[in-house]
């Protein structure tokens, strides 16, 4: 790796003004997963000077149940998320989706800020030494449009930009409605990623810092299911993936949430086949009408039709998972 | 090297906690812990095959966690309780024996990355199920596909330390 500067930060309001000081020239490093990798291939068009390491900052990695609300600090680990008991007996997507991210190793390491904030995989995006500069870095071209976009996006591009967001835990967090707190506000997670600009992955400012994330207590009759489809179970990036949460009243639903990922720019909010399960009772004929709906208005690019194949089997999956 | 008062974001004089050792020395920000290990230190056990972190071929114990050295910043690593396969061997670990006896290797390149994930996980859970295994090994690659070798050496070792040999 190039030389950088390094900064360790003993509070939050540090971290927020060693960013300030470096005025969009520094990153945080979490879990340091995602960001040395980016460092070590030398990904970036303009890359950071510094490193922020909010590691030295005590307390950050709790998970706990506290004002009608799970809290999990930034700094809770992936792998200690997917084996919470209380996780996983009430916010089972959650406890899914990180179980089912990466490898154990990154489990180990990787931080639930660093996975909700984590840079796209495009393959011309990650190029080592920054070998195609393109629109999500500033520059003209999308590769990936006339390239190799089996992975890319079957929703249309933003700003042209046909990336996916790769998180696997996004899904899930948006399928149990959960909020981001930052050093300045609280988001909507749905509302936590950039829509108009491919250059950014969040809306966060250069000096914002994700301070927790808030899930509401689920409903007393509802469900959650997460589902991912990769090439290998272990360690491989979702192709797909897909979290539902279904509030039911007797045999029918009463309110369901579906979100996709790593098939746009975004985590993707089914919404048309959320409302087509209100009202009915979840069985085959139901949720494979819903996957259909909320699937109707992709557009595949020239290689990556099947992925519209998975997402709707996702869909149904985790729909049924809800009953 | 001058003694710094004040973080000037360069590198910093820090004390390494690895196996029974204590090592102090000049870091700098991008060094990765597996650079300073194995080629720093000469603890050339800790193997680097893809540096990506998709291989677990650099996996070392920190705080009793398996950990990918080629993704972790050495810098960040002060007071970190750091153990790599070499520690093994000294602290007559089974899985040392367990490994040769169910010849858990080709190459023997993944090796140590394998064996220092087995032992966080015997650390952890002392009888674990072929299951547990499977699920522990599973950021683990070997190119020489030593895979179902693994589950035998790691039911082996967990059958040693039961006679009390830790
Ligand atoms: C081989 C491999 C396989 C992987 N597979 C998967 C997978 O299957 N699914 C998946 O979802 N991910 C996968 N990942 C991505 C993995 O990096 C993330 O899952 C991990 O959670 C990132 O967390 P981190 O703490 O290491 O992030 P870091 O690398 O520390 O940070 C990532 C980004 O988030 C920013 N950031 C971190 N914390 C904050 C904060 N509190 N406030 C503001 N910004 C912040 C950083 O500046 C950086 O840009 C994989 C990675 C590798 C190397
Ligand atoms: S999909 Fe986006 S990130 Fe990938 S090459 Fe095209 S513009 Fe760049
Ligand atoms: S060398 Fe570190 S994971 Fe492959
Ligand atoms: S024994 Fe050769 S790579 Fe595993």
């Amino acid at each position: 790796m190039k030389p950088f500067k390094h900064y360790d930060v003993n509070t939050l309001d540090e971290a927020v003004s060693a960013l300030q000081n470096f005025a969009g020239k520094a990153k945080i490093i979490a879990g340091g997963t995602d960001i040395v990798g980016m460092f070590k291939d030398e990904v970036f068009a303009e890359r950071p000077e510094a490193l922020i390491n909010i590691k030295t900052i005590p307390n950050l990695d709790y998970i706990k149940e506290e004002d009608g609300m799970l809290k999990i600090g930034p700094l809770a680990l992936l792998e200690d998320i997917a084996h919470d008991e209380l996780i996983k007996g009430k916010y089972t997507a959650l406890a899914e989706a990180a179980r089912r991210t990466a490898s154990p190793h990154i489990r180990e390491m990787g931080t639930i800020s660093g996975n909700i904030c984590q840079q796209c995989r495009c393959w011309y995006f990650r190029s080592p030494n920054n070998r195609f500069n393109c629109i999500r870095k500033g520059g003209e071209d999308c590769y990936a449009e006339e390239g190799e976009n089996r992975y890319h996006s079957i929703f249309g591009n933003v700003k042209d930009c046909l990336a996916v967001n790769p998180s696997d835990t996004a899904p899930a967090l948006i399928a149990l409605g959960a909020k981001v707190k930052t050093s300045k506000r609280v988001l909507e997670i749905a509302d936590f990623y950039e829509k108009e600009e491919p250059k950014k992955t969040t809306v966060l400012d250069d000096d914002e810092i994700v301070v927790e994330i808030q899930v509401p207590q689920p409903a007393a009759n509802s469900k959650s299911k997460f589902e991912k489809f990769a090439i290998r179970k272990s360690i491989d990036f979702p192709i797909v993936n897909c979290a539902s949460q279904v509030e039911m009243d007797g045999d029918t639903v009463k309110s369901a949430r579906v979100c996709l990922n790593a098939v746009f720019a975004n985590p993707y909010v089914a919404q048309k086949a959320a409302e087509y399960v209100v009202g009915k009772t979840l069985d085959e004929e139901t949720v494979t009408a819903a996957a259909d709906l909320a699937l109707q208005d992709a557009k595949p690019l020239t290689k990556n039709a099947y992925k519209i194949t998975i997402a709707k089997s996702l869909i149904k999956k985790t729909l049924l998972a809800c009953k | 090297m001058v003694q710094k008062h004040q973080d000037d974001g360069g590198g910093k004089k820090i004390t390494l906690k690895i196996n029974d050792n204590e090592y102090s020395m000049v870091i700098e920000p991008h060094w990765t812990l597996r650079e300073v290990i194995h080629d720093k230190l000469g603890l050339t056990g800790t193997k680097e095959m893809c540096d990506k972190g998709a291989c677990g071929s650099c996996t070392v114990i920190m705080d009793g966690r398996p950990i990918l050295s080629c993704m972790t910043l050495a810098i960040e690593c002060e007071g970190r309780k750091i153990e790599t396969v070499e520690n093994l061997e000294v602290v007559g670990n089974p899985l040392v024996e367990a490994y040769a006896d169910n010849h858990a290797m080709q190459c023997g390149y993944c090796t140590p990355g394998f064996v220092m994930t087995a032992k966080a996980l015997l650390d952890r859970n002392p009888d674990p199920a072929v299951e547990q295994i499977k699920d522990a090994l599973e950021g683990n690659i070997c190119r020489c596909g030593t895979y179902p070798a693994h589950i035998d050496a790691v039911l082996d070792a967990a059958k040693r330390l039961e006679g009390g040999k830790k």
